[in-house]
């Protein structure tokens, strides 16, 4: 029912449909089964009747000098079978060329009927540009199979609105964080160039404040390109020492972390080999640990651990800041997400960091969870794929956790809240309800 | 002129306030909603600039509460925001505010705006306000008497300003206090009385006739001259 190439780029357009195709071959087929039906009973009849044209009989009669041929009767009924056979064929072909025409039109009819709701389908999916994906095709009738067409393209449709719809939300959302710092620095210039008779600390407040905007615009860059890039598959992946890396990207805090009086306990397990970005994993930590270090109150513990259970890889941090709230949790890894907007931003967050930690994770087959109790702290744990084995027992996250603290001191009841789910194995979740919504320990499912 | 400023950028809204103080504006600040609608149920504020997204209490949402709260002469809002599209404008033009700017901002047109907004009361079209002898330009700050500069502080421009945007009304010393001077005005003090007469004063040096007339009991008037 394909044509070769050369031949459909020469038809006209009509002739090129399906349409078309699928009224040729009811025609034909058709036409077909009637030319066969009609040559059997031609033929069967031929055989049946005994078919002799005779334009003059053989026998000869004579009388008076004048002779005429005559006809016996069996001559008789032999030529009137063969014009009745003759006729038989005329009419038969004559039928057989009106129900071909007739074929061609019901053809096209039943087809275009058919056909029907593909139209539908391609007009409605043509009005629809990028711009509007809210459209829906919504065709109508029973479940058949182009009703199912149609509704697949409804969903993929749905599917489409709601990435670009969230693409919209993040641009608009990260030129909104762009524009603050601007109107910082540019109104902050503005009302110093006005003033003539500013002093040296006028001025040099006015620095410091721009310094300060211009800096968290450099932050917020960096964090946006950080999302993009890992948006691209540019990530290198090799086998690495885990525990080196977080060692290395847990000494960049060690400094900030005395200043605030904060203690950075670590409780990092050698010989841990994951495949991976070394450098690019090595910012997810340490965006976990620039949250803890950031916003967990002076005086308090901010506790580092990694390790191995079965074929998965873990490394936690878990602080003894203000905890976030059950409602909030499902929403800590979205971009540009906070918790107190006014006070995160002060202490010079993006609102990008868990994102960015979460796209990292993911896009090396983990998962990041997060267990939290308002109060009482909050711990991150990032679970990856380990390729060679450890050396040694697995030690869970919640052990390794209380490990990291001083002797004597217990983390039940802050890593582990009362009724929540054990460091085991805990059960799978459903695809739909990733980490992200599931604050527990338990490993990521297979 | 009394100006609230919201804004919960401290860097943004204490530079905003500094430029608008500097205009010889009364200007307070708040730094989220909450404190935002606080402010404006006691104090009679001629124009609110509003960020749109704040904590606590959203921007839509102060408007509201202002609009309800309004009585006599309305606060005029201006709302600062970094949204841009088009639907942010109309939610925020339709809720009552009264005019819009995108951040970042020029400062200059900042300014402009709330001029702008201050004459819509004062039922002028320029940004000159003239009445007899007596000529005030607040876009460049200039005050005149029969052509004569005035050389007035701040706070005796806008009082002056105030004045001239209500003449012939009899303004009490708290409308005065309220308009012109911000929250950190001692309400105990004659600050009030001694800056009509300085301006009284310099008036009197550059013309014919006291303009600004004691009613006693009551206040302070600028005469029009009919």
């Amino acid at each position: 029912m394909n044509p070769p190439g050369w031949l459909v780029d020469r038809l006209p357009e009509w002739a090129r449909s399906i349409r078309f195709r699928y009224t040729l071959l009811y025609s034909a087929v058709l036409f077909g089964l009637a030319a066969v039906v009609v040559a059997a009973i031609y033929l069967v009849l031929l055989m049946a009747l005994r078919n002799q044209p005779v334009s003059a009989g053989r026998g000869l009669w004579c009388r008076y000098g004048e002779c005429i041929r005559f006809l016996s009767l069996s001559e008789f009924e032999r030529l009137v079978n063969s014009q009745i056979l003759t006729k038989l064929r005329n009419y038969s072909f004559g039928a057989l060329g009106v129900l071909f025409v007739a074929s061609l039109g019901v053809g096209w009819v039943v087809a275009g009927r058919v056909l029907r709701p593909i139209g539908r389908i391609t007009s409605v999916a043509r009005e629809i540009q990028a711009t509007d994906l809210s459209r829906r095709i919504e065709l109508p009738g029973p479940d058949d199979e182009l009703k199912q067409l149609a509704d697949t393209f409804d969903a993929m449709l749905a599917r489409l609105d709601a990435a670009f719809a969230a693409q919209r939300q993040f641009t608009a959302d990260a030129s909104h964080e762009l524009r603050n710092p601007l109107a910082i620095i540019r109104t902050n210039v503005d009302v110093a160039l006005a003033d003539p008779h500013a002093d040296p600390d006028d001025l040099r407040h006015t620095i410091t404040v721009v310094k300060r905007a211009s800096d968290r615009m450099a932050r917020l860059v960096d964090d946006l390109l950080a999302l993009a890039r890992r948006q691209e598959p540019t990530l290198e992946f090799e086998p690495f020492d885990l525990g080196v890396a977080v060692t290395e990207a847990s000494d960049d805090f060690v400094v900030p972390a005395a200043a605030r009086n904060i203690v950075l306990d670590r409780a990092i397990a050698p010989g841990v080999v994951v495949t991976g970005d070394r450098d690019v994993l090595k910012r997810a930590v340490a965006n976990l640990l620039d949250n803890a270090v950031r916003l967990a109150p002076a005086g308090s513990r901010v506790r580092l651990a990694t390790g191995s259970e079965g074929d998965r890889a873990w490394i936690a941090v878990a602080d003894e800041g203000p905890g976030i709230a059950p409602e909030d949790q499902p929403h800590v890894f979205d971009r540009f997400w906070r918790a107190d907007k006014a006070r995160s931003r002060a202490d010079g967050g993006t609102g990008l960091g868990l994102a960015i930690v979460r796209q990292i994770v993911e896009s090396h087959g983990g998962q990041v969870r997060l267990q939290s109790k308002v109060g009482l702290g909050s711990s991150f744990v990032i679970w990856l794929p380990v390729t060679a084995a450890r050396v040694g027992g697995a030690v869970g996250p919640a052990g390794s956790l209380a490990a990291a603290g001083s002797p004597g001191s217990s983390a039940e009841g802050f890593s582990r809240p009362p009724g929540a789910p054990s460091p085991a194995p805990a059960p799978a979740p459903t695809p739909a309800e990733r980490a992200r919504t599931r604050p527990s320990f338990g490993p990521p499912p297979k | 002129m009394r100006v609230l400023v919201v804004e919960d950028e401290a860097d943004l809204a204490d530079a905003i306030a500094r430029g608008l103080r500097r205009e010889g504006y009364a200007v307070d600040v708040a730094y989220d909603g909450d404190e935002a609608v606080d402010k404006a149920s006691v104090n009679d504020y001629d124009v609110v600039c509003l960020d749109l997204n704040l904590p606590r209490l959203d921007g839509i949402e102060v408007v509201r509460r202002i609009r309800a709260d309004d009585v006599g002469q309305p606060t005029r809002v201006l709302m600062l925001t970094a949204r841009d599209s088009t639907r942010d404008r109309i939610t925020g033009l339709d809720e009552g505010a009264d005019d819009y700017l995108v951040k970042p901002f020029d400062f200059e047109e900042l300014k402009a705006r709330v001029r702008a907004l201050l004459r819509r009361d004062a039922g002028r079209s320029g940004a000159v306000l003239r009445v007899d002898d007596i000529e005030l330009d607040s876009s460049r700050h200039d005050a005149r008497r029969n052509g004569h500069q005035l050389p007035l502080t701040p706070k005796e421009f806008a009082l002056l300003r105030y004045f001239m945007s209500r003449p012939g009304q009899v303004l009490s010393q708290e409308d005065l206090l309220e308009h012109v001077w911000d929250e950190n005005a001692d309400p105990f003090t004659n600050t009030v009385r001694v800056t009509v007469m300085t301006l009284r004063r310099k008036l009197a040096d550059a013309g014919d006739g006291q303009p600004i007339e004691t009613v006693v009991g009551r206040g302070y008037r600028l005469r029009e001259q009919p």
